[in-house]
């Protein structure tokens, strides 16, 4: 076994510190249930369908052959739509556990930023219809009748700032301007996200022809908004907070791992019961002065071994940089566990882990976590030997399980894992789960050699991370 | 999650279909049946194109009763009546408050229509507008009210 935590509590007078190798154990994080997910999806769509529905009967002939009643019924539909879909979004991100451990946290990002412009953009046009519609009935231009939406119309005023807060966090998640912007910024702007949607709330129900006369149809709408706004608090602030003070994590050692790369050893309590499997990740919140009010998300580099949990981090961002210099005693809040990159995922008895850089940490986390039938093939991929960190953890642990460790040093150009290079050092990869983690530019290519190779996607899982 | 759009599809199918049969089970909000026979009412906009019956002079007292303000989703009404011997001679609605101009421009066009079928029908027992259903009902509710104030003709 390995000893991270045996030589972390050695400054640590109260660790056990008996003759014993027996290191205690946590529990594993429980196996998704595609099932419920399913379930999740297809009440999801009965919400679409039942709000297009509605919209539709809440219309009659003599209104939509009206003056303005085609461009009013539009701007209604859009705006009925993309108002659910916008709730949509926030559910995506919200981190319902059941949702999460079948998806993962990268898969729900991917369809979150997948679907996003699709509300942004239904919205505007319902507000540009609308306009258009209420003009042609009241036979005035369409900035007067701007102007009279804006300023005669109930809560039509505060919408319309929800809709440019919403304009604005879509702009600043366009790819191009994201990597621009501080991660601080676009997180505080996406934050503006659930004011945008509670300041459009009234207007929807009092204007909105669906509700008008309709008490049934307003509380359901109303209690789903509720619901809505009870997932993402009990998710994201509940849950985290419920988790933080159960496990009172503190800093307990941080270890220099060469090249920039630390390993952060945390100290808490009943860990022993903090179900998280090898390869998921945390969003880490250290409680000092300049850090607390960011998370940021890092694998465990290790499964817990309690009362320790481990994180390794290399310094490229300012919040990883600053990592290196926390002082033993620092209270840790966390969020999670999350991610997909598990044992879980497996599909075949076999597996391939491949990663680069940093990667390393989550790949290193599932290996211990592998059963020992899975005798796992290892690719280490780096720039030059000294950044292949934990290198030796590995080694063991893949000695362990009867496994193969290649570690490829080198530039893109020289030490290249492609087609050629995968069918040459891993003969039956078609018989194994491909496991793959590093940034996104290697993660995207990796995936691309291995599709090419014909491995199905089922056995393809990877988590790529972006500074 | 490979069937994940089929799962999205069929639950959007489902709701789709669910709402409009729950939707077209539920009777159509009539306000007062027609009177059967009387053939004076219509839902359609060209009740407002029949020449309403007019106000006609003399026969007795002239009497106005004031309906209680109805609330409706747009808005607020009430309706006045005055009553001619035994005729209904004219409708108002001295007080009609709206949320916005557009529920003002809605209901102002249907108060019109229901005035010319109220004339015709000679009471309170009409079609409500369509497109208006809302203010139709408070129109009517309030109306009711004031005849029922006048003595029974």
């Amino acid at each position: 076994m390995n000893t991270w935590a045996a030589s972390a509590a050695k400054p640590l007078p109260t660790a056990t510190s008996s003759g014993k190798r027996r290191l205690p154990q946590g529990r594993r994080s429980p196996a998704p249930r595609p099932a419920l997910a399913g379930a999740a999806l297809v009440v999801a769509g009965i919400g679409l369908g039942a709000t297009t529905a509605l919209t539709i009967t809440a219309e009659s002939v003599g209104q939509l052959t009206a003056t303005g009643g085609l461009a009013t019924f539009a701007g209604n539909l859009t705006g009925m739509v993309g108002t659910y879909l916008a709730l949509l979004m926030v559910l995506l991100v919200s981190r319902i556990p059941f949702v999460e451990q079948v998806v993962g946290q990268d898969g729900l990002l991917r369809w979150h930023r997948r679907l996003a412009p699709w509300p942004i953009s239904l919205l505007i046009a319902h507000a540009v219809l609308l306009v258009a519609g209420y003009a042609q009935a009241a036979q005035a231009g369409p900035w007067h009748e701007v102007n009279t939406l804006l300023f005669s119309y109930p809560d039509v005023l505060i919408a319309t700032i929800g809709l440019g807060l919403m304009c604005l966090a879509g702009v600043i998640s366009i790819r191009a301007i994201r990597r621009r912007v501080r991660r601080e910024v676009w997180w505080a702007v996406h934050l503006g996200m659930y004011l945008a949607l509670a300041l459009s709330f009234a207007h929807v129900i009092v204007l909105g022809p669906s509700f008008v006369g309709h008490p049934l149809t307003r509380l359901v709408w109303s209690v789903a908004w509720a619901a809505t706004a009870g997932v993402v608090l009990a998710y994201r602030v509940g849950l985290p907070v419920l988790r933080s003070f159960r496990y009172r994590l503190r800093v307990a050692e941080v270890r220099p791992e060469g090249q920039g790369v630390v390993s952060v050893i945390c100290r808490g309590q009943h860990l022993d019961r903090l179900a998280v499997s090898g390869g998921q990740f945390f969003f880490w919140r250290f409680l000092t002065r300049d850090m607390w009010w960011q998370a940021h998300p890092y694998s465990l580099s290790a499964l817990p071994q309690p009362p320790f949990i481990r994180l390794t981090v290399k310094g490229v961002g300012d919040h990883s940089a600053a990592l290196a210099h926390l002082r033993p005693g620092t209270r840790v809040a966390i969020e999670g566990p999350y991610g997909i990159f598990t044992r879980h995922s497996q599909r075949c008895s076999r597996a391939l882990l491949i990663a680069a850089g940093i990667g390393v940490t989550a790949v290193r986390a599932l290996l211990e976590d592998l059963p020992r039938s899975a005798r796992p093939v290892v690719l280490l991929r780096a720039t030059r030997r000294a950044d292949l960190v934990l290198g030796t953890e590995i080694a063991d642990l893949v000695k362990r399980r009867g496994g193969q460790l290649h570690e490829l040093t080198g530039s893109r150009m020289t030490a290249s894992i492609d087609q050629y290079s995968l069918r040459h050092t891993v003969p039956d990869y078609k018989e194994r789960d491909l496991y793959v983690c590093g940034p996104e530019a290697f993660v995207t290519g990796v995936v691309e050699v291995a599709r090419s190779l014909g491995i199905p996607d089922e056995a393809i899982h990877h988590e790529a991370f972006a500074l | 999650m490979k069937r994940a759009p089929l799962l999205l599809f069929a639950g959007t199918a489902a709701g789709f279909i669910g709402i409009l049969g729950f939707h077209s089970r539920q009777a159509p909000p009539t306000v007062a049946a027609p009177q059967a026979g009387s053939g004076a009412s219509s839902a359609s906009p060209s009740a407002a194109g029949r020449t309403p019956v007019g106000p006609v002079a003399g026969q007795g007292t002239v009497r106005t009763a004031l309906g209680p303000e109805e609330q409706y989703g747009y808005g607020v009404l009430d309706v006045k009546v005055t009553q001619s011997g035994t005729r209904i001679t004219d409708v108002s609605v001295p007080l009609l408050q709206t949320a916005e101009p557009t529920s003002q421009q809605i209901s102002e066009q249907a108060i019109a229509m229901l005035r010319a079928e109220v004339l015709s029908a000679q009471s309170a027992r009409i079609d409500a507008i369509s497109g208006a259903t809302y203010t139709s009902a408070a129109y009517i509710q309030s109306l009711q009210a004031a005849i029922d104030k006048l003595p029974a003709r």
